[in-house]
């Protein structure tokens, strides 16, 4: 694949410029569900403008600390290039299913990391949830990543894409793709499941002792993953219809996660926040189901 | 038992070292025995009519008769009594015997004592510092008369403050002073082994005010309702009915009836929009923000018709010694009908979606337990006593304003969990509407201040306890010449709770010690209305600072597998 | 579980947007319109002012001064950063003089704003000195030597 790289301009741009825009969304709609109007649409970009801008603080020398938040994100752009979004997986030669979950796990161990770096006992606690939540969900991403994988007999994920576009939904496509849901709601830091960042309990996790540009890029980092993980999900699970014409199959795929993230806002905003062993007893069984969909797939459903 | 039969029941028990025995204002009974028998006279109370341990209060009267008196007040709920145990302390030996080894409950209230009155409590389990701030002077007492009202003493250098250790093996997770949850500052020092507490350890008083100082010294009678209208900002209302009816017991007014109606009706709208208020704090601590606005959208109507009602949203103000300043007539009584049935409808709505809701279920039920036991040995008051099975209500058990007019239900649940916490708060916001109807339906005519003529009579003592919407508040009054109180003391209903919450953190979760401390509904400004810390706020605030950075730096293990 | 948030769901619809402008439009556009009886910022209407200062005597917070200068003037002194707007001042003052009004937009960078200096002439007891309201305005022009803001030929 010569050209790969408008496809991968395309996605970085995307996920750099787009990201913040679906968050604000999510923030209008919880707005709206609270009864009040809620902040503008653009109020992440500004946020972010307004971080980049603020004093560094640093409670601490340690080279972690320092090196996280750049290591969170260009991790998750790295996913980034990865995951079709429409136009195929730009870097799809060089790495497949496995690289995708290494990055995005890599993204998630450098916020851990820095959590811990800082010795602030929040941040301590909160990077020790972070763990266990990856303990619990990242299972469930590879099952279902393993589940695409044995209905279109690759682990590339473009190929994969493109593969299942030309069949058909079946059950074992159908549960991945809830328990892969389920894992994204994780995965996003959204209500139940937000736990390691929960502010009212810990004063925001990992991120207690992180300021100005370092939490921007953190932040960004999270908004990344909504249209990353969105993407994996339209693109792997649901692609139809698919179109030759790549503008449009990445407009159909951008309204598509539009929609899918319109459902974690709505589920974000009317659930309470579960503890962390709660959590882990719910992923428990999600892990359980998608295996059942890995079986589906196995037996060629 | 009558207040006779109570009498000589305890002149028959305590044989021979009752001193005095009088009875002011019928009901409230105060019993003068010795300094060397105060924890027998105490105990003997506690024991043998079941009552209930409210407040200590020191009073320096030595301008009147040369000593201190040191004044245990107990409340008898079913017979609908007060029996105050006192003692007087000499001058020049300020120490008496601690009731807290065998009364638990009286730990606060003693070592508050020891800080502000000075008068040593000998014998008590935890006798470190409560409510002086670290840079305070030793032997500086604030509350005794010969400590002018606006004194500032050089602060010493400051002494760390003693923690308890966390027992073996556990580590400490500071919570506080500085923390998301909890709107005002308060230090818990939780001990947990893994993801467990195991212990707590409580400071707070870090906002105290100089209340008691201001009504003591220099405020006059018709000056402290407004004072203590501003003890706290949401049940300000309640503090400033207490000390009003507090007043006009010990001085003998008579209040029209409907002064008392108006009173009442206004404390039942504290009641509803402090309860609304709470159940969106506490899901806001969950994490579940929509209930969090939905309550407080439902909530506004009544900020509005308060506003109109007493001219401000809050700080209702409408109280005096003597009846009410402003009326709540006829014409308006359409208009409150209207907007409390409008919150009635939707608080049962919003009420009747959490037993359905299983994920909050999971956050709620069976945590942040407080059994029976403990809740009565700590004198535990309001719904987190009625959520566990501990029947006690102000309204009911020690009637003031006209609560002695209508009927009305106290919910009580016995599964002593946030849960019940929960629902108590609530069935008492429906219960609540109901009332203000029957109150509403029942106001009489008449005037609504009494003139008071000639001064009010020095030296009369007069109790009041109020049910607030976080649960009893009592003052005391000893009133003075010159037009102002010689002593007021007051205690918030979270005085007593917030001694309880450590008993309450055991076995829990770090996640749930916020929905735990938050679900006693604290009010943090009612509690630490104590002392004056005109200490130079600067130097307390870098204190907080370098201590909060020495603790975080301290085991950051402290929550790992 | 799906029965209740789907109750919780229809409560959130059912109430719509109830945020107000405010800020963006003026208060009293707004339900926030503060209602009749409203007590605001302190205003005093000088003309009816007696000087009695009963006022001064029954203020919370000590805000009220009054100061003699001379017999024949006495001027009370608002420092109205300190008031917490009970409205007693209101309830006493026999003639009328203060009312609290609507105003509750008083955040201010200059204190001076909030502070109110009346000065009232008075006539002057021919047996005591003391001072008490002159009757009328004509009596307030014949005080000799007064002219604005001039003590110069007032006694001690």
């Amino acid at each position: 694949m010569n050209d790969w790289w408008p496809i991968a301009l395309m996605n970085l741009l995307l996920v750099l410029l787009l990201s913040p825009l679906l968050e604000g969304v999510i923030r209008k709609l919880k707005a709206l569900i609270h009864s009040r109007k809620g902040p503008p649409f653009t109020q992440p970009y500004l946020d972010l403008l307004k971080l980049l801008g603020k004093e560094e603080l640093r409670s601490t020398r340690s080279f972690y600390f320092r090196v996280a938040p750049l290591a969170a994100l260009s991790a998750i752009l790295v996913a980034a290039l990865l995951v079709p979004m429409g136009g195929g997986s730009p870097l799809g030669f060089g790495g497949d299913a496995i690289a995708f979950l290494y990055f995005f796990t890599l993204s998630t161990v450098a916020i851990v990391m820095g959590g811990f770096a800082t010795g602030s006992p929040y941040a301590a606690v909160g990077s020790s949830r972070e763990m266990m939540m990856v303990l619990t969900v990242e299972p469930v991403m590879a099952i279902a990543l393993i589940t695409a994988a044995a209905k279109a007999n690759t682990l590339e994920l473009g190929l994969m894409s493109a593969r299942i576009a030309d069949g058909q939904l079946t059950i074992s496509l159908v549960v991945a793709a809830v328990a892969l849901f389920l894992a994204l709601q994780a995965q996003l830091g959204k209500l139940p499941f937000d736990i390691p960042e929960a502010d009212q309990e810990i004063m925001g996790g990992p991120f207690v002792e992180t300021s100005g540009p370092g939490l921007a890029l953190f932040r960004l980092s999270f908004f990344a993953r909504q249209l990353i993980l969105g993407s994996l999900l339209i693109q792997i699970f649901l692609p139809w219809p698919a179109f030759e014409f790549i503008p449009l199959n990445v407009a159909v795929n951008l309204v598509k996660v539009f929609v899918v993230i319109i459902l974690v806002g709505v589920i974000d905003a009317v659930v309470p926040r579960l503890r962390i062993d709660q959590s882990m007893n719910y992923f428990k069984y999600v892990i359980a189901v998608a295996l059942f969909g890995l079986g589906f797939a196995l037996i060629g459903q | 038992m009558t207040a006779q039969d109570l009498k000589e029941r305890i002149r028959a028990g305590l044989d021979g070292t009752v001193k005095e025995i009088v009875e002011p204002v019928p009901g409230q009974v105060y019993i003068t025995v010795d300094r060397a028998d105060i924890r027998r006279a105490a105990d003997y109370v506690a024991r043998t009519f079941n009552a209930r341990f409210l407040i200590t209060a020191g009073i320096d009267k030595r301008d009147t008769r040369g000593d201190f008196e040191v004044d245990h007040i107990f409340g008898l709920d079913p017979e609908k009594m007060f029996v105050t145990v006192r003692s007087s302390v000499p001058a020049d030996d300020t120490r008496i015997d601690a009731i807290t080894p065998s009364i638990p409950a009286a730990g606060w209230a003693e070592r508050e004592m020891q800080d502000v009155v000075g008068i040593a409590a000998i014998g008590h389990p935890d006798p470190r510092r409560l409510v002086t701030p670290d840079d305070w002077p030793d032997g500086v007492y604030p509350l005794r008369n010969d400590f002018p009202y606006g004194h500032r003493p050089e602060p010493v250098p400051e002494r760390p403050r003693e923690y308890l250790d966390p027992p073996e093996g556990a580590s400490v997770l500071p919570i506080g002073p500085f923390f998301p949850v909890l709107e005002e500052p308060s230090y818990w020092r939780v001990f947990i082994e893994g993801e467990t507490v195991v212990g707590c350890d409580y400071r707070g008083f870090y906002n105290h005010r100089g209340i008691e100082k201001l009504g003591g010294t220099i405020q006059t009678y018709n000056e402290i309702p407004f004072t203590a209208q501003r003890i706290c900002g949401i049940c300000g209302f309640i503090h400033s009915t207490c000390y009003c009816e507090a007043v006009e017991r010990a001085a003998k007014i008579e209040v029209p009836l409907r002064a008392l109606f108006i009173r009442s009706v206004v404390l039942e709208f504290e009641r509803i929009e402090s309860h609304l208020l709470w159940l969106g704090i506490a899901a806001h601590i969950l994490g579940f923000d929509t209930v969090l606005m939905q309550s407080w959208r439902i909530r506004e109507p009544i900020m509005w018709l308060c506003e109109m009602l007493t001219g401000n949203r809050k700080a209702y103000d409408v109280n005096l010694v003597g009846g009410v300043r402003r009326d709540i007539p006829r014409e308006t009584h359409p208009k409150i009908l209207e907007v409390i049935a409008s919150i009635e409808k939707q608080t049962a709505e919003l009420v009747s979606t959490i037993p359905g809701d299983s994920t909050l279920l999971l956050r709620c039920k069976d945590v942040g337990v407080l059994s029976t036991e403990d809740t009565r040995k700590m004198a535990v008051v309001g719904p987190p006593a009625r959520a566990s099975n501990v029947d006690i209500d102000a309204r009911r058990d020690h009637p003031y304003s006209a609560y002695d007019q209508i009927e009305f239900d106290v919910p009580v649940y016995d599964t002593c969990d946030v849960l019940a916490r929960i629902m108590v708060r609530m069935d008492e916001t429906l219960e609540t509407i109901k009332m203000i109807r029957r109150l509403l339906d029942r106001m009489p005519e008449g005037p609504i201040m009494t003139k008071i003529e000639d001064e009010l009579p020095p030296w009369q003592e007069g109790i009041c306890t109020v049910e607030a919407p976080r649960g009893e508040a009592i003052h005391y009054v000893l009133t003075g010449p010159d037009n102002r109180p010689a002593r007021w003391r007051v205690r918030a209903p979270t005085y007593p709770n917030l001694q309880s919450v450590p008993l309450a953190l055991e076995g829990v979760q770090i996640a749930d010690v916020p929905i735990t401390i938050g679900s006693f509904d604290p009010c943090f400004s009612c509690t630490e209305r104590v002392e004056i810390v005109q200490a130079k706020t600067g130097e307390t605030r870098i204190y907080a600072q370098e201590e909060l950075l020495e603790l975080s730096r301290e085991k950051s293990k402290a929550a790992r597998r | 579980m799906f029965a209740s948030k789907l109750k919780q769901a229809l409560i959130c619809f059912r109430a719509g947007r109830v945020t107000l402008p405010y800020t963006f439009v003026q208060a009293v556009d707004t339900p926030l319109r503060p209602p009749e009886g409203f007590r605001g910022r302190m205003e005093i209407d000088v003309e009816k002012c007696l000087g009695c200062g009963g006022c001064a005597e029954v203020c919370p917070s000590r805000l009220i001064t009054v100061h003699d200068p001379c017999p024949e003037k006495r001027i009370l002194e608002y420092n109205l950063d300190r008031c917490t707007y009970c409205g007693r001042c209101m309830e006493v003052c026999p003639e009328d003089a203060i009312t609290l009004t609507q105003e509750f937009e008083n955040a201010t960078n200059d204190r001076r704003d909030l502070f109110i200096q009346t000065e009232i002439m008075m006539g002057t007891c021919q047996r005591c000195g003391r001072c008490f309201p002159p009757p009328s305005a004509l009596d307030k022009i014949a005080e000799t030597g007064m002219r604005n803001g001039d003590e110069s030929n007032a006694s001690p």
